[in-house]
């Protein structure tokens, strides 16, 4: 008989979800892939058992912690979902000076030509593309070369935080780069549950709010850019 | 219990402060109140008796107290200038919940993993300080703003993980049962120095910095820097004095970053002098001394560590010294707006000399504050290696002149404006025909008072710096990681 291989399939949900984090631009699939990336650790979490379990569903028994770390995850998406949906932190316009409200006008005809005259261009995933790739060898090299966990911890704490940091740097708009930083504390909440010798539940509890506020601080600047220049684009930021 | 008592009190007036934000005189009464019984109940409160509060250790060692007693005490001064310059309508708020945070990480510094993302939780906070408008406001927040807040946030979350991975390693650490090839105390060092490198915006590490000054109200960056950096700055202290492994195995490492700091001051100091801009080269005077800061914490000797710390806390007077008197410098003064003016030592006396006298005490020049321990680093350099203490003096004298540069092109030009001699009235002269008086404004008073008040402080400790020394050097004692060198 042939020796069948085992797949963790969480992990290849995780890795697919946030391989589609640094590869996309669109908003509408960036933000579900966020979540599917935190439902797929959830998952894999429950699956190892690393914290004792203390709460039974039916047949099933589940650490709060890792019911914790779903909750974070719900809302941390939520957030980045509500504000690329209304992604307003509007003035009130009564108060601004002339100056400032042509300012605005002139902002917001300067987004709409660009968002007119942006056609999809497959040069721009070729960048992220090679990301990826490299993504995919150091987070196979790595765990072999510095390793920490059982080797699926090593290649999915390396590869959420690869990810996380390719996805910054190659970044084009405000939003994205909250994506790379949510993904980038995901691999330390990931690795920490998983490897610390003694799991305390205040700094897990701590790394959970900070998760939150890290959504709620990139959607506050996020809100505050496009009610400024019509647009996240950060090549618009860094333009004047 | 008294130590909650340090860390709620402030987060508690700070909401109140919140929801009373349009009332702005009578949130700047409470946020300086607040600041005074704060530093009051740091001088009553019993030091190192640890207590246990949710599974995590709660204590006060001298060295944060005397934190406790000092950042309250300048952070006061500076909420009084907010009567006159202008602010955000948040910025009280902000000031006392960050204020709450640092004492909080003071309090737990013996829980690295809490304290870290405390430090964290405390710089995401700031952000809304430095992109906050004041009440009513018909301008605009600039995009240069927003890209300043950017760049601090990613690299202060990417420093708070590198630090709390950190942790993670060490935490793990046991002597022989790692495997050899992961070396975990020198990745652990590693981790640490960038993620405090990016903390304390240690050059290649400081490019938040100068952007944070130029962009933000100074009184923001003041907060970030004597806050935060000096909270990270003892947090480090802590995690070398809790987790001995790391100096103990990593001689090399430490004889590394002492490099990395007497190059990031050079650094810092070069920069200093290429900025045409005051507030980015009050920035990289602060990088120049983070540099000398990292540099005497890395030689790990009784002298380098009491000149950090004592450099940290002169850092806490230099630095709103400075910034204050630019905010002076910066303010409207009744002549033609958008001219670059060459007599502003004249034109505003008191901003001037603040600004010169802050200058003078980041760079530790006689008889400011920064003197003593610049002293005490190039001390330890010339016993280290020579070529150490001509990287430190190299770098003061770049530092030094880029001062006297921004002084030569900003403060000591003559003065633009002379007395206008009265020109004689003319037969069926009316007042519309005679030209119009131009009312040049004062210095605003309370400003003025709070600069000369730190300018004072600067030059007392200076001048008689024994006593503070001497504490510094007790509590170093304390230290089990110090070696002599």
């Amino acid at each position: 008989m042939m020796p069948t291989l085992a797949i963790n399939w969480t992990i290849v949900g995780m890795a697919a979800a946030s391989g589609m984090i640094l590869l996309l631009r669109d908003w509408r699939v960036t933000v579900p892939a966020l979540l599917a990336s935190y439902l797929c650790v959830v998952l894999f979490l429950a699956q190892q058992q690393f914290i004792t379990p203390d709460l039974v569903f039916g047949a099933r028994t589940l650490s709060t912690t890792v019911v914790v770390k779903l909750v974070t995850g719900l809302a941390a998406s939520a957030i980045l979902a509500i504000t690329a949906i209304t992604f307003s932190r509007e003035y009130n316009l009564e108060e601004l000076d002339e100056f400032s409200l042509t300012e605005l006008r002139r902002a917001a005809r300067r987004a709409q030509r660009q968002r007119a005259s942006e056609p999809f261009r497959i040069s721009e995933y070729i960048v992220p593309f090679w990301a990826l790739v490299l993504v995919a060898l150091a987070s196979l090299a790595l765990p072999r070369l510095y390793p920490i966990g059982s080797q699926e911890v090593d290649f999915a704490w390396y590869w959420l935080g690869l990810t996380g940091l390719f996805t910054i740097v190659i970044a084009g708009d405000m939003l994205k780069i909250g994506l790379g930083l949510l993904l980038i504390v995901s691999s330390v909440d990931l690795v920490y549950t998983a490897v610390a010798s003694t799991v305390q539940v205040f700094p897990l509890a701590l790394l959970s709010l900070t998760t939150i506020v890290l959504a709620l601080s990139v959607a506050y600047l996020s809100g505050l850019l496009y009610s400024r220049l019509k647009t996240l684009d950060l090549a618009e930021l860094y333009q004047r | 219990m008294p130590y909650l008592l340090l860390i709620t009190f402030p987060v508690a007036i700070g909401a109140s402060c919140f929801l009373l934000r349009t009332q702005t005189r009578l949130v700047i009464a409470l946020a300086v109140a607040t600041m005074l019984a704060q530093l009051a109940l740091a001088v009553f409160i019993p030091v190192d008796q640890p207590v246990r509060l949710l599974g995590l250790t709660l204590n006060l060692d001298p060295l944060g107290q005397l934190f406790l007693i000092v950042v309250p005490a300048v952070t006061a001064l500076m909420f009084v200038t907010t009567w006159r310059l202008p602010h955000g309508e948040n910025y009280l708020p902000i000031a006392l919940m960050i204020i709450g945070l640092a004492s909080t990480i003071v309090l737990l510094l013996q829980e690295p993993f809490v304290a870290a993302l405390l430090l964290v939780s405390a710089g995401l906070l700031s952000v809304l300080a430095i992109v906050d408008l004041p009440t009513g406001s018909s301008l605009l927040v600039e995009p240069a703003v927003i890209a300043s807040a950017l760049k601090y946030l990613v690299l202060m979350a990417i420093a708070g993980v590198l630090m709390y991975m950190g942790f993670i390693l060490i935490n793990m650490y046991r002597p022989g049962v790692m495997p050899q090839q992961v070396e975990p105390p020198r990745i652990v060092l590693a981790l640490l120095a960038v993620g405090f490198g990016l903390r304390l915006a240690v050059a290649p590490f400081h490019s938040w910095l100068p952007d944070l000054v130029e962009h933000a109200a100074p009184m923001v960056a003041a907060l970030v820097i004597i806050v935060l950096n000096t909270t990270g700055l003892l947090f480090l202290i802590s995690v070398f004095q809790f987790f001995p492994v790391i100096v103990a195995e990593n001689e090399h490492g430490l004889a590394l970053l002492a490099w990395l700091g007497a190059l990031a001051a050079l650094a810092g100091g070069l920069m200093a002098l290429v900025q045409d801009r005051p507030r980015r080269v009050a920035g990289y005077l602060v990088v120049y001394n983070a540099g000398m800061v990292l540099f005497g914490l890395a030689t790990i000797t009784p002298a380098g560590l009491a000149g950090a710390v004592f450099e940290a806390f002169n850092q806490i007077l230099a630095v709103p010294l400075l910034l204050l008197s630019l905010a002076l410098l910066e303010q409207p003064d009744g002549r033609a707006p958008n001219v670059v003016r060459r007599d502003l030592l004249w034109r505003w006396p008191v901003g001037g000399a603040g600004l010169l006298g802050g200058g003078l005490a980041l760079l530790g020049l006689p008889p400011f504050s920064g003197y003593a321990s610049k002293m005490l680093f190039y001390d330890v350099a010339a016993r280290n290696d020579i070529v150490f203490l001509g990287l430190l003096v190299g770098a003061t004298a770049l530092g030094l002149l880029a001062l006297a540069r921004l002084a030569h092109q900003r403060l000591l030009g003559a003065p633009e404006d002379q007395l206008v001699e009265e020109t004689p009235r003319l037969l069926g002269m009316t007042e519309v025909d005679l030209p119009v008086q131009r009312r040049l404004e004062r210095e605003p008073p309370v400003v003025a008072l709070a600069v000369v008040l730190l300018l004072a402080w600067c030059l007392a400790i200076g001048l008689y710096p024994q006593p503070l020394l001497a504490m510094i050097t007790d509590m170093i004692r304390g230290l089990t990681f110090v070696r002599e060198l």
